[in-house]
């Protein structure tokens, strides 16, 4: 097993290499760099900017540099010093931006994680035990309509709801009055008064796809001898159900466990841009289209690492829960 | 000649230098405060209003009446890359300002000024008095700071603000004493004045002295290698200054809660650190209402930070907020935001954010195909491919009916308008277009299109950028058409703003669309659509422009856009408002008799959203890309009914 992980973790280091070489070079792929973004912002501000201030700031900022070189510099600050360079649009660190804003995006990821296992597991498991009945349709078209529909128009749509009919402040995940307070019992109440509506909204997305893994592997898991067997035995139906079928059907969510943490920083843009979310989401997506390369050279380079994380946790937990992968 | 200056509500016009009446004013003693400062007073934390007011401050000259104190003005931006909108709001204080109706420049920071007869020479007296946010006070050797150690330091201005130079001149800047400086050219800048009062002529005043020099080099040499070891984003002082301030207000200076500036409001959540932005009252804004109540009126400001503009529109729709502007105030949101003002509790205000034209079709003169070059530079092709367009008919289907055929002008309620100019070329007639064109490019291949000198299909590459909300593929697909009925083929490129930005730096477009500003006062100092000027955004002629602001460099112009730019250079030699006023009559004259390119539609006034609440709003409030709105009025807005 040990030896198992040890030998992922070393073939993970050159595909990190590789992955943070091809993200460098596809950020800075489009015309101009961020000193051109900051220009056009000025050029409609009422400004003209000087030839002479431009050539200095991407100077400053090693913009002028070749593009390998500029990639060596930053690899090397992060591996000497763990500093993964400067926003140049906010003028902060990146590390310090990006841990602002990771424990909520985590949080948000994780509450999700559940809220989508606790409802799509029972009715997985519902639509397989009664398959072709009122409720499997039901659920299944349920979970189609929610899957089908495109996650930014569900926000948009639930927020005007909950703001139109319910008079709910919506967007964000607190109230004015405690976006700047400390945490406090009120400030969680007010967290829980927000949060449960983009949960919902991004949960809903993924419903589909839980649900009928769940269906598929129970039904495949119910046709089997030793179902039968327990059956014959006695065993109550419920009983049955969960402590035999339902375990190996599992499985395949416990795989899809691995793919939470890189959904943490890159997962739900959209909808954390259209809920105003203080994600990570949003983040990336503004760093890319200001070219603010090493903001999002580094969180794509974090995406990176947490999948392979990520994929390596789930190998794990697999491995864990299922013995017939661990005596492979 | 003395510049007219409004004070107390009074227009002193007299000779050479007017000399400032207020301030011995019998209330001296009878200037009230915000009721939240009280308590601060009592405990003394800050001393008493008189003191912290000059000795002369600033009298707003009000537009509903004197208001009253409390409440907080909940307003939002976009949660990434909109500092600007924070500046806008509240970073607006000057030497000199525009009044609110956009006519004249009056003393701000500065009590008086006057100008040279030859328009080199400015003198600033500074009001006695004045405070930083902190308490300090502010004076010459604030402005000298800026002066000596950023301006004509090379590593903090490695090149010298335009607003600031002359001629590629910088300015010279002395200090007479400590209220009074200087300010010298070396040849005649009459629109200086007038620079100074918009947005960019901030610089002389934000820098504080008495804060900024622990971080300079000159001042704190062996202070600064502790400061950079605290302060590991900055590798040198340079970087460690700039991380303290912006000269441009980008977002450090959002950032820096201990930077002491001249606003009314200061800052105590910074913009990357929190979900939205709050500020309070400076104790020490120096501006007081007619009845000597010192502002602003209201004590707060919060801007909701977020990433949508969806978003934006149902919180005012819903009531969250008592003033929103900017990205939601479009032909997108329009019948949305009318529905809600009752829910939400807000009226429509008129802005006057008109610029010259919405669409400009800007073919490049200076291009580098030395055929297309010629066409281009031809009157009568720009005339025949005007008179080609159906520009009623673009208004009609892609703006809804919003707008009017216009040529690149002046604004008709402006002054200067000059109905040539706005209206010449823009009567739909194909025929004419054809025959002019026939004059031009009188060879055409079996499919109608015309040929050039070489006897290939003369073709415009044109690139078309989706930006500004103005739906400028739409306009081109038509335009597209008007061109082909005369035989023109013109080439759609749909392509990004950054992508644009590359070429037109570059030289490398034929042609592209885009808004002109010019519609009002700002076309003195920003005739960018008018002659070939710097180089911002609008690139039709990059190599004249380039010529003009440095001879040595880009292409000699011919003679009649040489005559135009020595029209401009009147322009600015001018002193007297009249005499400017009549220069810049004639270089319109002359713009519109060169033709350089091609306008679709004038622009109608935008809006904005406030709180019925809200007393002493500007309707009808004027602002362009360098004139800052609602900042210079917002001091005297205030809630009727305070929300909390």
């Amino acid at each position: 097993m040990l030896r198992y992980i040890i030998k992922r973790l070393v073939f993970a280091i050159p595909t990190l290499f590789a992955v943070s070489i091809i993200a460098f070079i596809i950020i800075q792929l489009p015309p101009g760099d961020y000193l051109t973004t900051l220009l056009a912002d000025w050029a409609s501000q009422g400004g003209a900017v000087e030839a002479g201030t431009v050539a200095a700031m991407r100077e400053r900022y090693g913009l002028d540099q070749p593009m390998y070189f500029q990639y060596y510099k930053w690899m090397w600050g992060i591996l000497t010093q763990g500093d993964f360079g400067i926003s140049f649009e906010l003028g902060k660190p990146v590390t310090e931006l990006i841990w602002n804003r990771l424990g909520f995006s985590l949080l948000l990821s994780l509450l999700t994680l559940c809220f989508v296992w606790a409802v799509a597991i029972p009715i997985g498991i519902l639509s397989a035990v009664r398959q072709y009945s009122i409720s499997d349709y039901g659920a299944t078209f349920l979970a189609f309509f929610f899957l089908a529909v495109p996650d930014f128009l569900m926000a948009l749509s639930a927020m005007y709801v909950m703001s139109a009919w319910f008079g709910q402040s919506v967007g964000g995940l607190f109230s004015p009055d405690y976006i700047d307070a400390g945490w406090s019992f009120g400030k969680l109440i007010d967290f829980a008064k927000h949060v449960w509506l983009p949960v919902i909204v991004i949960g809903l997305g993924s419903l589909a796809a839980l649900v009928r893994i769940m269906r598929a592997n129970l039904l495949d898991e119910l046709s089997k001898p030793y179902v039968t067997t327990a059956r014959a035995k006695g065993m109550s139906e419920f009983e049955l159900l969960i402590r035999y079928p339902v375990r190996l059907a599992l499985n395949p969510l416990i795989s899809t466990l691995g793919w939470i943490l890189p959904a943490v920083i890159s997962g739900e843009i959209i909808v954390s841009v259209v809920m105003s979310l203080p994600t990570t989401g949003p983040l990336l997506l503004r760093a890319l289209l200001a070219q603010d390369m090493y903001l999002a050279g580094s969180l794509i380079l974090l995406i990176s690492v947490l999948t392979i994380i990520g994929t390596l946790i789930s190998d794990i937990l697999l491995a864990l829960t299922d013995p017939r992968i661990r005596f492979q | 000649m003395g510049y007219q200056q409004k004070l107390r509500g009074l227009v002193l016009s007299t000779g050479l230098l007017t000399t400032a009446l207020m301030g011995t004013m019998a209330w001296a003693a009878d200037y009230k405060q915000a009721p939240m400062l009280d308590a601060q007073v009592k405990d003394g934390k800050i001393p008493a209003v008189e003191q912290r007011l000059p000795e002369k401050p600033y009298v707003e000259t009000m537009i509903d009446g004197v208001g009253k104190y409390g409440g907080t003005l909940r307003t939002t931006i976009l949660a990434n890359g909109d500092q600007y909108n924070l500046t806008r709001t509240i970073a607006n204080e000057l030497l000199v300002r525009w009044d609110p109706q956009w006519k004249k420049v009056v003393p701000s920071l500065a009590e008086e000024f006057k100008a040279s007869d030859d328009a080199t020479t400015y003198t600033f007296k500074l009001r006695k008095g004045l405070k930083w946010s902190d308490g300090q006070p502010f004076n010459a050797d604030d402005i000298m700071f800026w002066y000596e150690d950023v301006f004509m330091n090379a590593a903090l201005s490695p090149a010298k603000n335009p607003t600031f130079t002359v001629a590629g001149k910088p300015v010279k800047v002395t200090k007479i004493d400590d209220l009074t400086v200087e300010f010298k050219f070396e040849s005649p800048y009459g629109l200086f004045i007038q620079q100074l009062a918009y947005g960019q002529g901030h610089l002389p005043v934000i820098y504080p002295k008495h804060y900024l020099q622990q971080f300079h080099e000159k001042y704190n040499k062996d202070g600064i290698p502790a400061l950079l070891k605290a302060n590991p984003a900055a590798g040198d002082w340079v970087a460690l200054f700039n991380s303290k301030i912006s000269l441009t207000f980008q977002p450090q200076f959002w950032q820096n809660l201990q930077l002491p500036t001249m606003n009314p409001w200061i800052l105590t959540t910074a913009y990357a650190d929190s979900d939205r932005v709050v500020a309070t009252r400076n104790p020490y804004y120096w501006k007081v209402d007619t009845a000597g109540n010192q502002l602003p009126y209201i004590d707060g400001i919060t801007w909701a930070k977020l990433d949508d503009p969806q978003l934006m529109a149902l919180k005012m729709t819903s009531g969250e907020f008592d003033f929103a502007f900017r990205h939601i105030n479009n032909a997108t949101f329009k019948s949305v935001l009318f529905d809600g003002q009752k829910t939400g509790n807000y009226k429509f205000v008129d802005v006057k954010d008109l610029p010259a034209n919405d669409a400009v079709i800007l073919l490049n003169l200076n291009s580098t195909d030395p055929v297309k070059k010629k066409i281009f530079q031809n009157k009568d092709f720009r005339i025949g491919l005007s008179q080609a367009i159906n520009r009623q008919e673009i208004i009609d289907l892609v703006w809804v009916g919003q707008g009017a055929p216009a040529q690149v002008a002046l604004q008709p309620e402006h002054e200067l308008f000059n109905e040539r100019e706005a209206t010449q070329y823009t009567k739909y007639d194909p025929k004419a277009a054809a025959a002019v064109l026939d004059t031009v490019l009188p060879k055409k291949d079996a499919e109608g299109f015309r040929l050039d000198e070489t006897g290939k299909r003369f073709t415009i590459n044109f690139m078309v950028a989706d930006v500004f909300g103005l739906s400028y593929p739409d306009v081109m697909q038509m335009v597209q058409k008007y061109a082909k009925d005369v035989g023109i083929d013109i080439q759609l490129r749909t392509t990004d703003r950054a992508r644009l930005n590359t070429m037109w730096s570059a030289n490398e477009q034929d042609a592209y669309i885009w808004n002109c500003v010019g519609g009002l006062s700002e076309v003195y100092t920003d005739p960018r659509c008018y002659m070939p000027f710097q180089k911002a955004d609008i690139f039709f002629a990059m190599k004249w422009s380039e010529w003009y602001s440095n001879h040595a460099t880009g292409e000699e112009p011919p003679q009649a856009i040489k005559d135009l730019m020595a029209a401009y250079d009147k322009v600015n030699a001018a002193v007297t408002d009249d005499d400017r006023r009549q220069k810049m009559k004639d270089f319109l004259n002359l713009s519109a008799d060169n033709f350089l390119n091609i306008g679709i539609s004038r622009p109608m006034p935008k809006y904005m959203m406030t709180s019925t609440n809200l007393k002493n709003v500007v309707n009808g409030i004027p602002i362009t890309g360098n004139l800052w709105h609602p900042a210079p009025t917002l001091t005297q807005w205030y809630f009727d009914k305070p929300t909390k």
